[in-house]
């Protein structure tokens, strides 16, 4: 039971990821149609799955409602049920499905307005941070204000126009100091997937073992 | 007015996510169920009409190899049957080895060789150009790349000598999160324009007729 | 934290907050008009798709989010206007759920066929397809292994365009558009080391820094963010929303500066009185 319950997949994992290795060492035409079938594949993998999404989000909010039955808690159940019965039902039913006028109009006018303002919230939240972020208390704070604070202004035209000197100091920023930083980041990043992920291949990677 | 009416709808759904910035409140998690719903409901039916366009239409056609991947992703569903949870260990399984395997071969070269490549590149071009500048930048590239490496070394304590280096690296590091920062202050500016436009172009302005 | 310490910094929040949304008012009814200078990552975006001779096929990987269109529809607009402009044919092929809406919209905007350009023979548009890292490498390798139809159904094999078209060899330059930061990788990875093809990127402002350490070996230019856009729109001589967007961006901004050098001068003077 062990054998098909874990071999089997670790097996799988690992001659699927060697084979995509291969795919980009070796210029034989085996190996190109593999690695554009095999990944070809995971596009639909992924794309069925999507539907286990709706299930956890109902689950989770009816263990809630049952365990503390208030207002809040009923609307989270109920609210996301309706909308998604209404834009499902709306997509599915309406000519031309997404590109209908009514599909579009609920896309437009309660999809699109509550996702922007989500991210429009945050503007304030984080302008509010610069009260605690922006203190000048160490020289790692004062790199962080040096980089936020003209860069912000670089991206502000009555800050160009007034002092054009920013805008030389602000592209700099991007492609000198950023770069130096961001490159030592990418590196030390992508050093530590390879690791991870030659370790995934070998089939010693734990926590692949425990979520799996 | 049905462009008010529109008009209205939206202004009431941005009103309704803004009023949490007075307190959280029944209103903001109305609009907070909302979008939970509406995206659910868009994200399942475009995944959907591209597994049948994609999938099921050609598998129909004769294309037999898309078996495999329809039933590999039905395998999925079986974590909701504690059961039967180990099946969906093969395509989880599978979705990782192809991930492993394509982000390995690519990470070496794009993103190890090349950047190293690049820095040094920078360096030699900065000498050859007329600029003195183009030099002190190559110079500076160096450095921080260097130093904001070293700081990601964690099996050396980061004292004395070491510690100096790593220092200047939090330096470069913070210039680069601070250029971030900047650029998501920016980004959450615009958004809040754009629905304050919204608001003006879609309801004041068509109420009062100028639209 | 006591509470009147909360409440002193509640208090603080909160007129910062009416202070930036006042601001942001007065440019949207009197519009300031000020010049927007334009950077060399825009210039070097532009001139990728200029110097691409008339008639190359680009493919773009669109991979927008519908709430983020505030932040990158000046970019989008621009973009299309000055690929139609320049007569090249496009691959259009959408990697978020949102993608084909916003292409929907854009397109409505931006009118290829007033350009002169006929569907299927100058531009195709691919459709949705949950395309991660694998997908941008089923793609480039073989298109057909991921789309067998177009956005409206119809068999790839029936459009002129895509008759002779099907993987990496045949694309003159990718245009990568994303919003979620590390994604840049992925495009890196699948296609600029994969196949070494010519690749410029458009992506969030947050995310723009991220993407610097690739200009301008591995993408060739690249826009982050609506300042990009406008810049865009600027270069290329094709006004946008850019424009009225970074023009009310001007004053909203401003209590934050003045809230950095509050917070700072409170400080030192803290520090002082404690010495």
């Amino acid at each position: 039971m062990a054998t098909i319950q874990r071999e089997i997949p670790k097996a799988l994992l690992i001659i699927s990821g060697v084979v995509m290795l291969l795919a980009f060492f070796l210029t034989f035409d085996i190996f190109t149609e593999l690695k554009a079938t095999l990944s070809s594949w995971t596009v639909l993998l992924s794309a069925i799955s999507v539907w286990l999404g709706p299930v956890y989000a109902v689950n989770a909010q009816l263990m809630n409602y049952s365990r503390k039955k208030t207002t809040a808690n009923l609307i989270y159940l109920i609210v996301p049920i309706l909308f998604f019965v209404l834009f499902f039902g709306v997509a599915l039913f309406s000519p031309g499905d997404i590109s209908s006028a009514s599909y579009q109009w609920l896309y437009i006018h309660i999809y699109q307005n509550v996702g922007a303002t989500v991210y429009a919230v945050m503007f304030f939240t984080l302008a509010s941070s610069a009260y605690r972020t922006m203190r000048m208390s160490s020289i790692e704070a004062v790199a962080l204000a040096f980089g936020g604070v003209f860069s912000a202004m670089r991206s502000i035209p009555i800050f160009t126009y007034y002092f054009p000197w920013i805008t030389g100091l602000g592209d700099w920023i991007l492609l000198v100091p950023n770069v130096a930083g961001g490159r030592g980041a990418v590196i030390a990043a992508a050093l530590g997937a390879i690791v991870v992920g030659i370790r995934t291949l070998a089939g010693k990677e734990t926590t692949i073992q425990e979520t799996s | 007015m049905a462009d008010i009416l529109a008009g209205l709808v939206g202004t009431f759904f941005i009103v309704s996510v803004l009023s949490m910035l007075w307190k959280d409140n029944i209103v903001f998690r109305f609009g907070q169920a909302c979008i939970i719903g509406a995206s659910m409901a868009h994200y399942c039916f475009m995944n959907t009409q591209m597994v049948f366009t994609q999938g099921v239409i050609p598998l129909s056609q004769g294309k037999l190899t898309l078996v495999f991947p329809l039933l590999l992703g039905l395998l999925l569903y079986s974590r909701l049957n504690k059961d039967i949870a180990w099946l969906a260990r093969y395509p989880t399984n599978f979705l990782i080895g192809v991930g492993s395997g394509l982000m390995i071969a690519g990470t070496l070269r794009g993103q190890i060789i090349d950047q190293v490549k690049q820095t040094i590149v920078d360096l030699f071009a900065g000498f050859a150009s007329e600029s003195p500048l183009d030099a002190l930048n190559g110079v500076i590239i160096l450095v921080g790349v260097i130093t904001s490496l070293s700081f990601f070394i964690f099996t050396k304590e980061h004292k004395g000598a070491f510690g100096y280096i790593t220092k200047i690296g939090r330096v470069f590091l913070m210039i680069s999160l601070g250029a971030n920062f900047a650029g998501e202050l920016v980004w959450y500016l615009t958004q809040m324009i754009g629905r304050l436009m919204y608001i003006l172009n879609q309801l004041i302005w068509p109420l009062l007729g100028m639209a | 934290m006591s509470s009147q310490i909360r409440a002193k910094w509640t208090k603080r929040y909160q007129i910062m907050w009416v202070a930036c949304l006042i601001l942001m008012f007065i440019p949207l009814i009197h519009p300031l008009g000020l010049p927007t200078p334009v950077s060399k990552q825009v210039k070097d975006y532009y001139n990728t798709i200029k110097n691409l001779p008339e008639g190359s096929i680009v493919a773009v990987s669109f991979g927008a989010s519908a709430t983020l269109l505030d932040e990158q529809e000046a970019q989008f607009l621009a973009t299309w206007k000055i690929l139609f402009e320049t007569k090249q044919k496009v691959i259009f092929f959408s990697t978020t759920e949102d993608g084909p809406m916003v292409l929907n919209m854009n397109l409505n905007k931006v009118k290829p066929e007033s350009y002169g350009y006929v569907y299927g023979e100058d531009y195709v548009r691919l459709g949705y397809a949950f395309l991660g890292e694998a997908g941008q490498a089923a793609f480039s390798e073989n298109i057909r292994s991921v789309y067998t139809s177009d956005f409206y159904g119809t068999n790839l094999n029936n459009i002129p365009l895509m008759k002779d078209i099907n993987s990496f060899e045949d694309i003159d330059l990718l245009i990568y558009e994303y919003t979620s930061c590390t994604d840049i990788e992925w495009a890196v990875r699948q296609w600029v080391v994969a196949h070494n093809t010519p690749t410029i990127a458009t992506t969030l402002g947050c995310c723009g820094p991220m993407a610097a350490p690739y200009y301008p070996t591995q993408v060739q230019g690249f826009l982050s963010g609506s300042v990009a856009g406008t810049e865009l729109e600027i270069i290329s001589g094709n006004p946008g929303p850019g424009a009225a967007i970074s023009d009310a961006s001007n004053l909203g901004i401003i209590p934050f500066f003045i809230a950095i050098l509050h917070t700072n001068v409170e400080y030192f003077m803290q520090r002082r009185k404690e010495k």
